[in-house]
Order: C-alpha cells, then sequence, then structure tokens
C-alpha cells in the first residue's frame, strides 16, 4: 500500500530560528494524481517542497518518495522526482542549451536529440543558442520546465508555477500540467490562488502559518464553501436592506465601499432581486465578490480578502 | 517526433526509474565546461602567459637594479635572478589572488546566481559536487602556476639571457643547474597553492559571497606574510601558510637545505585538510533556501 504512494510525508516539522516555518505536516500524494499545497504567502509552501528535495533538512518527521528516503537512500531519493523551487534559475553566462545539457551531465546524460526535443515542445529552439542571462522571466520558466522534463519524472514538483506569468502564460502552464498528467505523471503542486488548485488539483493540502488548515479532495472542500456573496449597489440601499432582511436565506450588510454585500444561496438571492425590482428599488451594479472556494481559502487561512487582493 | 510523445518519456508504470548513476567523472566534465565558459578564467589564463613578459620588459628597462630585494641585484643581467625576482614578487598577493579567483567564487556563484536548487535537485550528491568544485579549483592552481612559470622563465632567459647565476652563498651556479633550480623553485609553489586553494574554497563555502571568497584568503596571505616578517615569532611561523612560498630558499644557498621543502608539505597539507574538511561539512549541513 505504501509503495503506492509518490509522496508519503508525516509529521513534517521545521522552524527557522524561533519561527516554526512547517509545523507537523502530513501530505500523501497517489501516483497518479494532481495534488495542492495552497496557501497564502509565507504559509510554509516553499520550504515544506524544499524538504522533499532534500535542500532543507527537517527537524522532525519522515518523508519517502516513491518508498525512498534522504535518510536511507541519499540523492537516489531523486530518482523519477524533478521540478523546481520558487522561480528557476540558471546560469547566465551559459546558453539554454548549454545550460539544459549540463544538467543532463548530472542525471547521468542526456541524449542530444532529447534536448531538440524538449527544446521545441518548450518553445524556445529559437533561442536556444542565446546566453541565458538575456532570457525573459516566462522563458526562463519555460527552461525551468524544459530542465525538470529531460529527467524523465515521475514526479514532477512545481512552486507556484504560475507565479510571475501573464494570463497567456498561466492558461499555458495549466494546460501542460493538464496535459502531462493526462500522461499519468504524478503532479505536486503549490499555488496562492484557489482557483488554479480548483482547476487542476484532485486534493488539496491548504497550509496556514506553517500547519495544515485543511487536507483532502476538491469536492470535500466544495461541499463545505460558503454561499456566494455578491456586491450590489442601488438607487435606495436603505430600502433595499430592508428588504432583504425581509427575505428568507438572504443576508445583507454595507460593503467595504459604498454599496451592500449580499449572501445567500443563488436561488433565494434570485428572489431577492426579483423583490428589489418588484419594490422599484433600481440596481445599478451586481457582481460576484469571490468564488465560495475563494470565500472558504480566505475563512480557513485567517487571510483578510483585501490584503490577499491587493498583494 | 511528436510533442505529446515527448511527454511519456519512458514508461511511468514501473518502480522507480533507476538510470545510470552519474559520478565524479560527470560532475566534473559539468564544473570545468562552467569555467571554459566563463570570460574571466580566459582572461586569468591569458594574463598568466602575458603579464609576466611585460613585467620582465619593465623591470629589464630599467637603469638600476631592484637591489634590496632577493636576487634583485643580478636581474638585470642574469635571466635566472629575473625569474626568481618574479617569483619572489609573485608570492607575495599574486599567487593567492589567481586562485582565489576561481576557488572563491565556485560556491559562491551558486548562491549568487541562486542555482544551487538547480543542481541538487539532480541525481548527483551534494558531496559529488563538492569534490568536483574542488578537483576542478585545484586543477585550474596547478595550471596557472605552470602557465605564469613557464611564461616567467621563458621570457626572462630571452630577453635577460642565461648567464651563470650567482647563488644565496655567493656560489656560481652553471647555467643548466640553474635553469633546473629555477623551475624546481617554481614548482615549491604548488604546495602552497593548493593550501591557498583550499582556503579560498572554504571562504566561498562558508560566507557564500563572491567578494569574501575572492578577497578574503588574499587578505590573509598578506597578513600571515606582516606576522612572518615581525621577529621573535619562530614558533608560530611553521604554521603560517605563507612560509611555503619561502621554502625555496633553501635551494638556491650552499649547502642546499631542504628541511623547509618537507615543513612546507607538512603545512600546506594541514592547512589543505582542515579548510577541506570544514568546507565540506559546513556544506553539507547546510539548508538551502535561498534562490
Ligand atoms: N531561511 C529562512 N530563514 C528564516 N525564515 C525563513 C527562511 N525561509 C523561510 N522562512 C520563513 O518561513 C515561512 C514560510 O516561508 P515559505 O516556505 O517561503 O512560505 P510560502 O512558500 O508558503 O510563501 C515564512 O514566514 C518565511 O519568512
Ligand atoms: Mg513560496
Amino acid at each position: 500500500m505504501d509503495s503506492e504512494l509518490a509522496v508519503d510525508a508525516v509529521g513534517v516539522t521545521k522552524t527557522f530560528g524561533s519561527l516554526c516555518a512547517v509545523d507537523d505536516v502530513t501530505v500523501k500524494v497517489e501516483a497518479g494524481e494532481v495534488y495542492g499545497v495552497l496557501g497564502p504567502n509565507g504559509a510554509g509552501k516553499t520550504t515544506f517542497l524544499r524538504m522533499l528535495f532534500g535542500l532543507v533538512r527537517p527537524d522532525s518527521g519522515t518523508i519517502r518518495i516513491f518508498d525512498r528516503s534522504w535518510a536511507a537512500d541519499g540523492v537516489a531519493t531523486l530518482d523519477g522526482v524533478a521540478g523546481f523551487i520558487e522561480s528557476p534559475a540558471f546560469y547566465p553566462y551559459l546558453t539554454g542549451r548549454q545550460n539544459l545539457e549540463g544538467l543532463g551531465l548530472l542525471d547521468g546524460g542526456v541524449r542530444r536529440d532529447r534536448v531538440d526535443e524538449i527544446l521545441e515542445l518548450v518553445d524556445l529552439t529559437d533561442r536556444a543558442g542565446d546566453a541565458v542571462g538575456g532570457y525573459s522571466y516566462g522563458m526562463r520558466q519555460r527552461l525551468g520546465v524544459a530542465a525538470s522534463l529531460i529527467r524523465e519524472p515521475r514526479l514532477l514538483v512545481l512552486d507556484e508555477p504560475a507565479n510571475g506569468l501573464d494570463p497567456a502564460g498561466i492558461r499555458d502552464m495549466r494546460a501542460l500540467v493538464r496535459r502531462l498528467a493526462a500522461r499519468g505523471l504524478t503532479v505536486l503542486l503549490s499555488s496562492h490562488h484557489m482557483d488554479e488548485v480548483e482547476e487542476i488539483c484532485d486534493n488539496v493540502t491548504i497550509m496556514r502559518q506553517g500547519g495544515v488548515a485543511f487536507h483532502g479532495a476538491i469536492a470535500e472542500l466544495r461541499a463545505m464553501a460558503p454561499d456566494p456573496g455578491y456586491a450590489l449597489s442601488t438607487t435606495a440601499d436603505d430600502r433595499a436592506l430592508e428588504i432583504a432582511a425581509a427575505t428568507p436565506g438572504i443576508a445583507a450588510v454595507h460593503g467595504p465601499g459604498t454599496g451592500l454585500v449580499v449572501t445567500g444561496p443563488a436561488h433565494e438571492v434570485s428572489s431577492y432581486v426579483s423583490a428589489l425590482v418588484r419594490a422599484e428599488v433600481r440596481l445599478l451594479a451586481f457582481t460576484p465578490t469571490r468564488t465560495p472556494l475563494e470565500q472558504l481559502f480566505f475563512m480557513l487561512t485567517d487571510t483578510d480578502p483585501q490584503e490577499a487582493e491587493a498583494a | 517526433m511528436s510533442a505529446t510523445d515527448v511527454l511519456t518519456g519512458r514508461p511511468t508504470a514501473a518502480g522507480p526509474t533507476t538510470r545510470r548513476r552519474p559520478g565524479l567523472g560527470s560532475a566534473l566534465r559539468w564544473e570545468s565546461r562552467k569555467l571554459r565558459a566563463q570570460l574571466r578564467v580566459k582572461a586569468l589564463l591569458g594574463g598568466a602567459v602575458l603579464v609576466p613578459i611585460a613585467v620582465v620588459v619593465v623591470m629589464h628597462s630599467q637603469p638600476r637594479p631592484p637591489k634590496d630585494t632577493l636576487f634583485g641585484r643580478f636581474a638585470l643581467d642574469n635571466g635566472f635572478a629575473m625569474a626568481l625576482l618574479v617569483l619572489g614578487f609573485a608570492v607575495q598577493w599574486v599567487l593567492p589572488l589567481l586562485t582565489s579567483i576561481v576557488a572563491g567564487n565556485i560556491f559562491a556563484s551558486e548562491d549568487q546566481h541562486g542555482t544551487w536548487k538547480t543542481v541538487l535537485t539532480r541525481s548527483t550528491s551534494r558531496a559529488t559536487l563538492f569534490w568536483a568544485k574542488t578537483v576542478v579549483s585545484v586543477a585550474f592552481a596547478l595550471v596557472a602556476l605552470a602557465l605564469l612559470a613557464a611564461s616567467t622563465v621563458t621570457a626572462s632567459l630571452l630577453i635577460v639571457g642565461r648567464q651563470p647565476l650567482t647563488g644565496l652563498s655567493g656560489q656560481t651556479i652553471h647555467a643548466q643547474r640553474a635553469l633546473e633550480l629555477v623551475v624546481a623553485s617554481w614548482a615549491t609553489m604548488a604546495l602552497p597553492m593548493v593550501g591557498f586553494t583550499c582556503l579560498a574554497l572554504l571562504f566561498s563555502v562558508w560566507s557564500r559571497n563572491v567578494a569574501v571568497g575572492i578577497a578574503a584568503p588574499v587578505v590573509i596571505g598578506l597578513v600571515m606574510q606582516l606576522v612572518g616578517a615581525l621577529g621573535g615569532i619562530e614558533s608560530l611561523r611553521p604554521f603560517l601558510l605563507t612560509t611555503p612560498f619561502e621554502a625555496w630558499h633553501g635551494l638556491l644557498a650552499e649547502p642546499r637545505f631542504t628541511g623547509p621543502l618537507l615543513d612546507s608539505v607538512v603545512t600546506s597539507a594541514g592547512w589543505s585538510v582542515v579548510c577541506l574538511a570544514a568546507a565540506f561539512l559546513i556544506l553539507r549541513r547546510r539548508d538551502i533556501t535561498g534562490g
């Protein structure tokens, strides 16, 4: 049973001075699934992933990857594992191809035509002969994917892979992860965006200040999610509040700026809107505040949504 | 081959992929490839060849010899003396600097570029990378020293001449013997060069800072020379890494004495072993949190 697990991390803890960056975290990733580690900035996601790669030594807890551990197997623990931590870093004075070929040497050798294929895949063939120092952020990110794929991994570990990418880059990255997963690759990724994890992951661990705030299936999370919220702006907000108080299942409060925030099940909200129209309160704006899962994420991690959006 | 075939790579259902484990050889190839791609390394090796020629030409054109320097009195009309004068000058800071520019950089530049995480997430262990960097740094130091020595001796003999040399005890050494002794003197520099290389490697690992890795060994070398020049510290002298830089004096005395050379082996080896052991332990234990 244990050998089915791609990642089996139990009770992993790491402190930096007095700060507990990762506090008793247990994560089990089944072979073949896409697993998300979700949490706001500073939650400990990167530190946890660094421990998987043996970059950081845990204070306590055990980590097994495909049933191998750093203590027993050393660097062989990383056989079949690839990925990157934060934004991928390369040698700026070497070309993209030289970087890949050199890292291939550290993998035990890589065929030249394999490097060509991978460069083609991440769309860097034309720039492969240029020094990486001149690459854009997005190109370096793609080279990071290439450097991971030449290892022909069974487990891909990606730390906030969409960070710093433009919307098109984010879309491409998510599509790539889905394509890799469809091919049977196990993917463990971290993110601070609920929508990303919701879109591509099967299971999730939500981290908060080093600890685990939730772990389980995305479907479970959906069942826990609060009712959706809407920002409402009307010609008569006070009248709209009164109507809300009289409508069962609906809660309305004054929003942070002007207008109201209304929450309730979708069906009740639509009756409420009809009631407003009947009372001749005119709607100026009606927009969902955030998705219920996002709302839940903010609740679980104790983050202030306003702050998170500003960041 | 289509993109999707690329993705599959190899079957994923089997147990952990057991690939050919890269050994020290692969890591050595990688490290030396990186060195060869760096402009500064080419510049250093070029400088090791060209600068001595310029120095010999300039010295040779001086009206008066530098009388109060070892072999300075004869340097303007004796090529062997010139080669030894340049040696006496090189040991003050040129040799430590030459090796530090590579060895002091080789670990810290991984911090500078944030690439520890890149290389340590492959299939090569920290220990293997450590030894690869160490071997490549030592090899560079020895190559640079050999180029510097060959260029100095050749330029001195061609520009100044091959007259018999007056030794440190006033004895006359005929040209063939003098050449052997000059080459041997330069060759003894290999020991403290390796010592300074290991010192620079230690600073490179410990400080994680390229500037510290390069400057600290040079400054420490200068301080040790100052300390060595003080009176009344005879008991301390065998422990200084700069003392081996003077061991060659015995080769040019009459009768010849080689005691300092043996001490120099012990001193250089001692510094090298201690510095490498410390560097290895620091790197092994270290958490890679940057980059
Ligand atoms: N080297 C370090 N020294 C001290 N504190 C650190 C270090 N690395 C990370 N931390 C702290 O650990 C916490 C978790 O950081 P991190 O794992 O980077 O979180 P995340 O990736 O979720 O944003 C943060 O509070 C961070 O400041
Ligand atoms: Mg992070």
